[in-house]
């Protein structure tokens, strides 16, 4: 049988099983397998599918995974963020939409420690959502807020987006981690800009703000920020330099954080495996994916297709940022039904080559890719980040939290169009990297 | 039925064990990683095989998980299409997935076992052999097998009330 047409028959037969609910793992695995089967033998098929598990659970670079997430866990538990935001606050609250303004502020910190937006999204929706809400900040608003602002956790560093991205597209993971921490400064301000109007053209969303308070306060307050600043500098400044690879980083990341929340006594038996089992369930999920992603990838690549795609696209006589146009587009609508990951387990192995044959830079592209990962973090009917916030804020309906982090999917375009005119704000600092 | 009850809740208990046992592993993990950067960048003594030791922390942390994984429903899935059908086209359309699944993971369990054992490689420093973690792969397997199979029976169990 011809390639392309098995190829093309193995794709629909997953978008069956997609449809029907089964567990996207299992359905790449199981597509991949009969594919493979089909194309090659069943002699190969058959070893390939259990090595390519026992490859994907032992590969040394993926370790960053479970260790960016109990990094994020334990983040959660310290209690920084609630030192973060209280910083923030004092420097910020006096703006219009302040409080709000001081939750952008505080997840971006966050996100300086955190490998997941699960995990920035739960540990404000504790900490500062019920304070937006005691100054009468509309449940919109504030949930929106926080909702939103934790997609600013995927593309600070360490994030995950960016460790999935480059563990499939085999790119440096490094460099994709430092490329995400200018265009997460420029979403976070973006993010403000958009608070800022809409508490300018709808006052009754954000009736009070709390006093002033003295400038001794707020440098004092400067003290919340310290333990966030020390790791950030460690890990980041660690990968930009080069002294450690971004899984050594990781472990380093953890291991203080790991510390400093035993040192404050917020480390009980319970919290520990709490965390553990909580990184150990995202880990696997993703893995799986990954597994699954692999062997479905070795079917695609006997089918010819992704070469043949990627050859069709490049010849078509329109200009390539059309067809990023039309990816990003792609990824906009993906994202509203898929997981973030599951949307990049799917796609990239046919899209990448395309942007490459495009002759888009691979890290700049991963950005973008994070970006929209992003927005399918908030966008209905699936939105991850909105469901922790949802599950948190007992008051705000799951409506009212799409409904308040949809303007800020605007700003979240808004830099993806940013970057695509100006790739250096993404390229400059992995560029001048040690390594 | 409650025979049947008691052994369910009796397998699931012990692979909420094992996944914790698995997850315990990560602490290590952790620490290894940091303790070899530590003595590295330090004291100039790194750790001798720090990589192929994460490899295995790593194999067997996420390998032991995986059956709870799929105890909890950990496996993400599209559930657009499925949550606007009936009661019953659902429990149907969940009973195909876990014939799929049983299907998927019991040749996993198998070939996992067949790899496993002709594996005789060992890691480049510590010469620690691969077979045994090799074959976790169809423990693993097979523990997942064991939850589908719950999966499928209480699909079974829920379609014979809603006949009746």
């Amino acid at each position: 049988m011809d390639p392309v047409t098995v190829g093309v028959v193995g794709s629909l037969l997953l978008f069956v099983l997609l449809l029907l609910g089964i567990p996207i793992a299992f359905s790449l695995m199981l597509v991949g397998f009969l594919g493979t089967a089909c194309l090659a033998s069943i002699d190969a098929a058959l070893p390939m599918m259990a090595r390519t598990v026992y490859e994907s659970a032992s590969h040394y670079p993926y370790t960053i995974i479970p260790l960016f997430i109990v990094m994020g866990t334990y983040a959660e538990i310290s209690g920084i963020s609630r030192d973060l935001y209280e910083t923030f606050d004092k420097w910020l609250r006096r703006f219009p939409g302040g409080l709000g303004m001081a939750t952008i502020a505080s997840i971006a910190g966050f996100s300086a420690i955190s490998g997941s937006s699960v995990a920035s999204s739960a540990a404000f929706g504790k900490v500062a959502y019920p304070e937006m809400r005691r100054f009468n900040y509309s449940r919109r608003l504030a949930a929106g807020t926080v909702a939103a602002g934790a997609t600013i956790d995927f593309l600070i560093p360490p994030s995950l987006g960016f460790v999935i991205f480059g563990m499939l597209t085999e790119q440096s993971i490094g460099k994709l981690l430092v490329a995400g921490v200018i265009p997460g400064l420029i979403l976070a301000a973006a993010f403000m800009v958009i608070l800022y109007v809409w508490v300018k053209f709808n006052p009754d969303s954000a009736l009070s703000s709390p006093k002033e308070v003295s400038w001794k306060v707020k440098v004092a307050a400067l003290r919340g920020i310290w333990e966030t600043l020390v790791i950030f500098l460690l890990v980041v400044g660690g990968i930009y330099t080069g002294v450690l690879t971004p899984t050594e980083a990781a472990g380093v990341g953890a291991t203080l954080l790991f510390i400093i929340t035993a040192a404050k006594r917020k480390l009980t038996t319970k919290t520990l495996l709490a965390s553990l089992y909580e990184s150990i369930r995202i880990s696997v999920m993703v893995l799986f994916l990954v597994a699954g992603a692999n062997v479905f990838s070795y079917f695609l690549a006997l089918s010819t297709i992704p070469m043949k795609m990627s050859m069709w696209i490049g010849g078509l006589p329109v200009s390539k940022y059309v067809i990023l146009a039309i990816i990003v587009f792609i990824y906009l609508v993906l994202g509203c039904f898929l997981d973030a990951i599951s949307m990049m387990i799917l796609t990239l192995p046919v899209i990448f080559p395309v942007v490459v044959k495009l002759g888009f830079d691979s890290i700049w592209f991963g950005v973008i890719c994070v970006l929209m990962m992003g927005a399918g973090l908030i966008t209905p009917p699936m939105g991850l980040c909105v469901f922790t916030v949802a599950g948190i804020a007992e008051d705000a309906s799951l409506e009212e939290v799409f409904q308040g982090a949809l303007p800020f999917v605007t700003a979240i375009l808004f830099v993806a169009f940013l970057i695509t005119v100006f790739p250096q704000l993404a390229l400059v600092l992995p560029g001048m990297m040690g390594r | 039925m409650e025979r049947l009850d008691a052994l369910r809740e009796k397998l699931q208990t012990i692979n909420r064990w094992v996944a914790g046992v698995g997850a315990c592993f990560l602490i290590p993990l952790m620490l290894i990683t940091a303790a070899d950067v530590v003595g590295r960048d330090v004291f100039n003594h790194p750790i001798p095989g720090v990589i192929e030791l994460s490899q295995y922390l790593l194999a067997v942390s996420i390998l032991l998980g995986l059956a709870y994984t799929q105890q909890i429903k950990g496996h993400v899935g599209v559930s657009i299409l499925v949550s606007r059908l009936s009661a019953r086209a659902q429990l149907m359309v969940s009973l195909f997935g876990s014939l799929l699944g049983l299907f998927l993971f019991i040749l996993l369990a198998w070939q996992g076992l067949v790899v496993g054992l002709e594996k005789k490689t060992v890691s480049d420093m510590l010469r620690v052999p691969q077979y045994p973690f090799r074959l976790l792969v169809a423990v693993a397997a097979f523990l997942t097998f064991l939850e589908l199979l719950i999966d499928l029976g209480s699909s079974i169990q829920k379609l014979g009330r809603t006949e009746s």
